[in-house]
């Protein structure tokens, strides 16, 4: 006779019976798991709806640091604690606005120099060719390039870098030597690319200088598409030393001051200072007026923000996409099993264990979903970060906000299905066809 | 041990309310084996889902030894169906897409029996079926007479002093069929209690007490 494993029972209290009989969070996961490998077709779809989301996500954030590196890269290109002051053309008061003249000449350079301004860490002199265009030219080759008077400490303050050469000294403004610094373009056009141009003569106007030094390539190829590269390319310049070119155009001005201030944050001070010495040194008879590299900074900035919103928005809506994605594919799970549901309940599950069921199914599709969302994205900032050269391989941060958002997903999206399930009624399940 | 007084469940079908039980008044022992029989519509199912605690009546009381079952929580009705119930149905309500042992360990999974243990006690009830060489078959491959042995197994994996069976061979030819009753009698020697539900004289005539119901009454009540 077959013998079955029948303890002999005592009629228990309610009170000990209900005791400790939930499964085990275990036992749930590895139940769910089994119903999605069952009807794994519909679970593979649904994980790749949460991919392509979680994937938005993750270029989101890879491109709004590739836009911010590419910004400020270009915006380093001209020093990021620049400051501009010049006279202010559009000046309110008929009787200033009617003299001539820059309202900068080299006293006042001299003074800024001297050390009169505490948020000034360095200043250089701008003059430009006042319309008088000049022919440049090396033998029988010419150049378009602008021509820049500058003083000794440009280079610094502008962020620009020598391949080739020396940068001006001192001497060089003081003595009015004829030397020069040319951009890779006056470089190509004069001399070709591959050819050594120091200690070469090349002829501007009537004047002839030697090259002394050769500027590195700028790249403001972004900003110049967005119309703030200030209408010059940085690559087709020549400096020479300020004082000859003023002497060569017959001029005793300066037509611009480009300051470093000693900090970013000191650039307004910086304008503030340099425009009150020149006001006070020429009485009252001109205005400034001043630029910081701050401004375009908080521009970029701006812009870029605005990027990323839009961004996060299409993020956001590919991954309520993925959403409800799931939610479809549970409630028909739920439907599909209301039996199965009403004999777990029938053999003891709780209200809980069917909930908690559904929940991790839902859990499971949005986590792998963000898992292989997560990995795509990152190989796809990798490619960016190579094509580039940004690094902008994804941070821990990134990582875990798309975890948590996937599984934020899965749970707001299997609540409510796995809600139904759990509030079926034991004998209305049971008896579904 | 099974005490029901004056129970009534009335069913709404849209407009129309439907009296399902009428004031059934019933008590049946520990160690019964009882048939239940009647007509459809005469409410033998429903019945037999309130003994199995799986619905609640609208008027009566159910008491299942000490305990007042109309005024248990839902969460203490599961509990009581996992320990002391197992229920045996008509379509056997195996889950299709694990095997015959899983199938067989669920209800342990609700009482939170180690991994281990689950699985010994789920092969031995399996053997005790006859099925410990289908263990790792799915529904699907197995006869339904072999699907109900595998679903009496999992009735019996907690055991449970009551068994609650709806047309437990409805779906069986006659010879799995009587393989069934069989292992019932068998249960019943063992001093469970079985509450079945059939409308076979047949299969019936295995119980040693007969509930005839009809309109929600109980129309004849008979011991052999």
């Amino acid at each position: 006779m077959i013998a079955f494993a029948g303890r002999s029972r005592h009629p228990e209290s309610l009170a000990s019976l209900s005791r400790g009989t939930s499964a085990s969070l275990r036992d749930i996961a590895s139940q769910a798991w089994w119903a999605l490998k069952d009807n794994w077709l519909r679970s593979v779809l649904s994980v790749l709806g949460i991919a392509v989301g979680i994937t938005a996500v993750m270029a989101v954030g890879t491109i709004s640091k590739g836009g911010h590196y590419l910004v400020f890269s270009e915006l380093e290109t001209f020093g990021l604690k620049s400051v501009w002051v010049f006279r202010d053309r559009q000046d309110k008061d008929p009787h200033r606005a009617v003299r001539m003249g820059t309202g900068i000449d080299n006293d006042d350079y001299a003074v800024i120099r001297s050390g009169c301004c505490p948020a000034v860490k360095r200043v250089s002199p701008g003059i430009h060719d006042f319309g008088k265009r000049q022919i440049i030219r090396a033998g029988n080759r010419y150049s378009n390039a602008s021509v820049e008077g500058v003083g000794s400490e440009y280079t610094i303050i502008n962020n620009d870098t020598l391949v080739m050469g020396r940068s001006f000294r001192f001497e060089d403004e003081e003595r009015r030597r004829p030397v020069a610094i040319i951009g890779p373009t006056p470089h190509a056009d004069l001399f070709g690319a591959g050819q050594n141009p120091i200690g070469k003569e090349i002829r501007i106007g009537q004047q002839k200088y030697t090259v002394v030094g050769v500027l590195k390539a700028k790249s403001r190829g972004f900003l110049a598409s967005i119309g703030s590269a200030g209408g010059q390319d940085a690559n087709n310049r020549i400096l020479i030393p300020y004082t000859l070119y003023q002497q060569q155009l017959g001029k005793k001005e300066i037509n611009w001051l480009q300051a470093e201030a000693v900090s970013q944050d000191q650039a307004d001070i910086a304008i503030a200072q340099i425009s009150d010495t020149l006001k006070r040194r020429h009485g009252e008879r001109f205005s400034y007026r001043g630029e910081t590299m701050a401004q375009y900074i908080d521009t970029a900035n701006r812009i870029l923000q605005g990027v990323s919103l839009i961004g996060v928005v299409a993020a956001s809506v590919s991954l309520l996409v993925g959403g409800l994605g799931i939610m479809n594919i549970m409630s028909t799970s739920v439907l599909e099993r209301t039996r199965e549901i009403g004999l777990r309940k029938a053999i003891g599950a709780r209200r809980r264990d069917i909930l908690l069921q559904f929940l991790a199914e839902a859990v499971f599709i949005s986590t792998i979903g963000g898992v292989l969302g997560l990995l795509a994205g990152t190989l796809a900032s990798y490619g960016l970060a190579l094509a580039t050269g940004f690094p902008l391989t994804p941070s821990m941060t990134m990582v875990a906000v798309a975890l948590i958002v996937s599984i934020g997903v899965g749970v707001l999206s299997g609540y409510y299905p796995a809600r139904r399930a759990a509030a079926m009624r034991p004998v209305a399940a049971l008896r579904y066809e | 041990m099974i005490d029901l007084c004056g129970v009534s469940k009335s069913y709404r079908l849209g407009e129309v309310v439907l009296a399902v039980l009428k004031g059934v008044s019933l008590h049946i022992d520990a160690g019964e084996f009882v048939a239940i029989m009647g007509s459809s519509g005469s409410g033998k199912s429903t019945l037999l889902n309130v003994i199995g605690c799986l619905d609640t009546v609208d008027e009566g009381s159910y008491r299942l030894d000490d305990i007042a079952i109309e005024s248990a929580s839902e969460d203490e009705l599961a509990a009581l169906r996992n320990r002391r119930l197992g229920f045996v149905f008509q379509s056997f309500n195996l889950i299709p897409r694990i095997n015959a042992l899983r199938n067989v360990e669920l209800p342990m999974i609700y009482h939170r029996v180690a991994p281990d243990e689950r699985q010994r006690r789920a092969y031995a009830a399996l053997k005790n079926v006859g099925l410990e060489d289908r263990a790792a078959h799915s529904p699907a491959k197995l006869s339904g007479g072999q699907q109900q042995r595998v679903a009496i197994a999992r009735a019996l994996i907690n055991a449970p002093d009551i068994i609650i069976a709806d047309e437990p061979t409805g779906s069986l030819d006659s010879a799995s069929g009587h393989d069934i009753m069989y292992l019932f009698a068998q249960l019943h020697q063992q001093g469970k209690t079985i509450v079945m539900v059939t409308h076979e004289n047949e299969i019936a005539a295995y119980a040693q007490r007969v509930i005839y119901l009809r309109d929600g009454v109980v129309e004849k009540d008979e011991r052999r």
